[in-house]
């Protein structure tokens, strides 16, 4: 196991980056991070930190995919994991579901399924304030124009007072679809790239600045601002600054003293 | 352009959706075996036809045909829709097929009835490889001398033993191992191959890790190293370094190094060499290929790759696997 993804070490590497001015955590739903949130409870330190889960965790599922024989294989996986959930309710939706093959029943109870499996790891205490949707999910959803799924996902969020929130690298094509669908963007999360050199920023980086414009209040939580390691932190974060409608950036740490560093930096430059 | 998809995994869905934002194209048909996945698939693909078999693709007026299903099954789904003439252009995800015997038969089907025809090796369509092209061709390595070729995954790491799916994506060198086969045949042409070691590491009827030489006619040799049992790759990664008279070039999957001679190296990362597409799904390349398939299709142009360059790395696939024993 990486030092990374031992939940002491990280539990330890979120702490010092609260310390410097963090003040969410946005994370793929897995097994190591649920076992991160438990660290982070167990040492109170979940308090007040802003939860903000991605799902589903798609490298573990098209992993799982190639081992147990393509999408059929997956399903049957997935049901046994509803089943294993132990909740009554997600277990009816999912049958449901499965039975009459309806996507949004599926939808719904998976949605239930992790965000039960971030609650019971994370406790009561924590705040989540989001369940975001995968970019995988997102962006499919988009290319389809599958405006029946984004209601039923709403609704979903909506229902528990979460944001809707969305990962994609679609980011002005998103904009522009929930607009023609008059989704009402006044309290939506939307993770994107967002960089100085327009990196995974498509179609370009001046489209995405400019869906940016458009936003009714701040939701964008910018991610891969360093492209990938590519730009140094002040030149990234200088180019964030100048951005409105930020609500939060996403930062990846691996050591203490990169954790001191970036978000010291970020809470004085955009605070 | 009408598009039907035949097999409705990940890559099935990738190209689906893909397509679907392409302007020029309609995806009207879609084809899986699966009566589960069929059932979802309809609720979501809405005015679309959905069939278990893909002659019932007939009659949809198509103009070309992606086919998406494990290897072993693209053989026989090709040549149902050619000779049941389904559509004259044909998409296929890489490779070709199962075997060189079938990948030929192929190859003149296709010829027999015309049209465009084209495999899915997506690293022709990274900005990185197609730099490391443009260099080569443009003469930067002068005559080159030798080249090291990996692929490596972690798909099946930690596996203790042989999983169906592996055997229904054609081993470790048609399901990753071809992309190193193809850069190679890509960059340097033809080439003559000859195996250093195969090993299977859980005993059965799969290699996972492969050693291999190739020379071509000119001279030039170098050596592939292939698994998809490596810990640490959450992506797929194919790597070439090349040395040339002239210099060194090192290209992967996100940058090129390029050392000449007496010079000062550079790198160029994905980043310098506009990756931004304008739609992305999972990566940039999957846009840039089916673009360049729907355009072919449109000017009625022959593409690279294409089902005779395609079938050169069966061929070569077979020699490995003739020499191993065992399944690639």
């Amino acid at each position: 196991m990486g030092k990374q993804t031992d939940p002491d070490y990280a539990a330890g590497l979120i702490g010092t980056a609260v310390e410097n001015g963090a003040n969410g955590f946005l994370f793929s739903v897995s097994d190591i991070t649920l076992a991160i949130l438990r660290e982070l409870k167990k040492r109170d330190s979940i308090d007040g930190m802003a939860l903000y889960p991605i799902v589903p965790y798609a490298y573990e599922y098209v992993r799982l995919a190639t081992q147990v024989g393509g999408m059929p294989g997956l399903a049957k996986v997935f049901a046994k994991r509803l089943v294993s959930s132990g909740c009554f309710r997600v277990m009816a939706r999912g049958l449901n579901g499965v039975l009459r093959a309806n996507p949004s029943s599926l939808l719904k109870a998976y949605l239930a399924y992790e965000l039960n499996r971030v609650e019971a790891a994370a406790g009561k205490e924590a705040e989540v304030k989001s369940i975001i949707l995968h970019e995988v999910v997102v962006d499919v959803a988009l290319a389809l124009k599958m405006e029946w799924f984004f209601r039923e996902y709403w609704s979903f969020t909506v229902k528990r007072s979460l944001f809707p929130g969305f990962n994609t690298c679609n980011f002005a094509l998103l904009v522009r679809q929930l607009n023609d669908w008059h989704f009402s963007l006044d309290d939506v999360v939307i993770a994107a790239p967002f960089n100085k050199i327009g990196f995974q920023m498509n179609p370009t980086k001046q489209a995405c600045e400019e869906a940016l414009c458009s936003l009714p209040a701040p939701g964008l939580v910018a991610i891969s601002v360093l492209a990938g390691g590519y730009l140094k932190l002040p030149e990234a974060v200088d180019y964030i600054a100048g951005l409105s409608n930020v609500k939060g950036v996403a930062i990846g740490i691996s050591k203490e003293e990169h954790a001191r560093q970036t978000f010291k930096l970020i809470n004085d430059q955009l605070s | 352009m009408k598009v039907a998809v035949v097999g409705m995994g990940k890559m099935g869905i990738v190209h689906s959706c893909v397509l679907h934002v392409i302007p020029e194209v309609e995806v009207v048909g879609l084809c899986e075996k699966s009566r589960l996945v069929r059932r979802f698939v309809k609720k979501i693909f809405t005015k679309v036809d959905i069939v278990d078999d893909v002659e019932k693709l007939a009659g949809l007026g198509l103009d070309a045909v992606y086919v998406t299903t494990p290897i072993p099954s693209h053989y026989q789904i090709i040549k149902a829709i050619y000779t049941k003439k389904v559509a004259r252009n044909v998409f296929v995800e890489k490779t070709l097929s199962n075997s060189y015997e079938e990948a030929t038969e192929l190859c003149s089907l296709a010829r027999r009835y015309g049209g465009v025809n084209m495999v899915g090796y997506l690293r022709r369509f990274y900005v990185t490889f197609r730099k490391a092209k443009e260099l080569l061709l443009g003469g930067a390595l002068g005559e080159l001398l030798s080249f090291d070729v990996h692929a490596f995954s972690s798909d099946f790491f930690g596996m203790k033993q042989e999983t169906p799916s592996s055997s229904a994506r054609g081993g470790v060198l048609r399901d990753l191992g071809c992309h190193a086969l193809d850069l190679a045949l890509w960059y340097f042409g033809d080439l003559k191959i000859e195996l250093d070691s195969a090993k299977s590491l859980n005993s059965g009827s799969q290699n996972d890790i492969l050693r291999f030489r190739g020379s071509s006619p000119t001279g030039l040799t170098g050596s592939f190293q292939v698994s998809w049992c490596i810990e640490g790759f959450r992506m797929p990664e194919v790597g070439i370094s090349i040395v040339g008279a002239k210099g060194r070039l090192e290209v992967n999957d996100d940058l090129v190094r390029f050392s000449p001679n007496r010079r000062r190296e550079s790198v160029l990362y994905r980043h310098d060499l506009n990756d931004n597409v304008p739609f992305w799904l999972g990566l940039p390349e999957y846009y840039r290929e089916d673009v360049h398939f729907v355009e072919a299709v449109t000017l009625a142009t022959r593409i690279e790759p294409d089902f005779a360059s395609a079938s050169k790395i069966d061929k070569m696939i077979a020699q490995v696997e003739k020499l191993g024993g065992l399944n690639g």
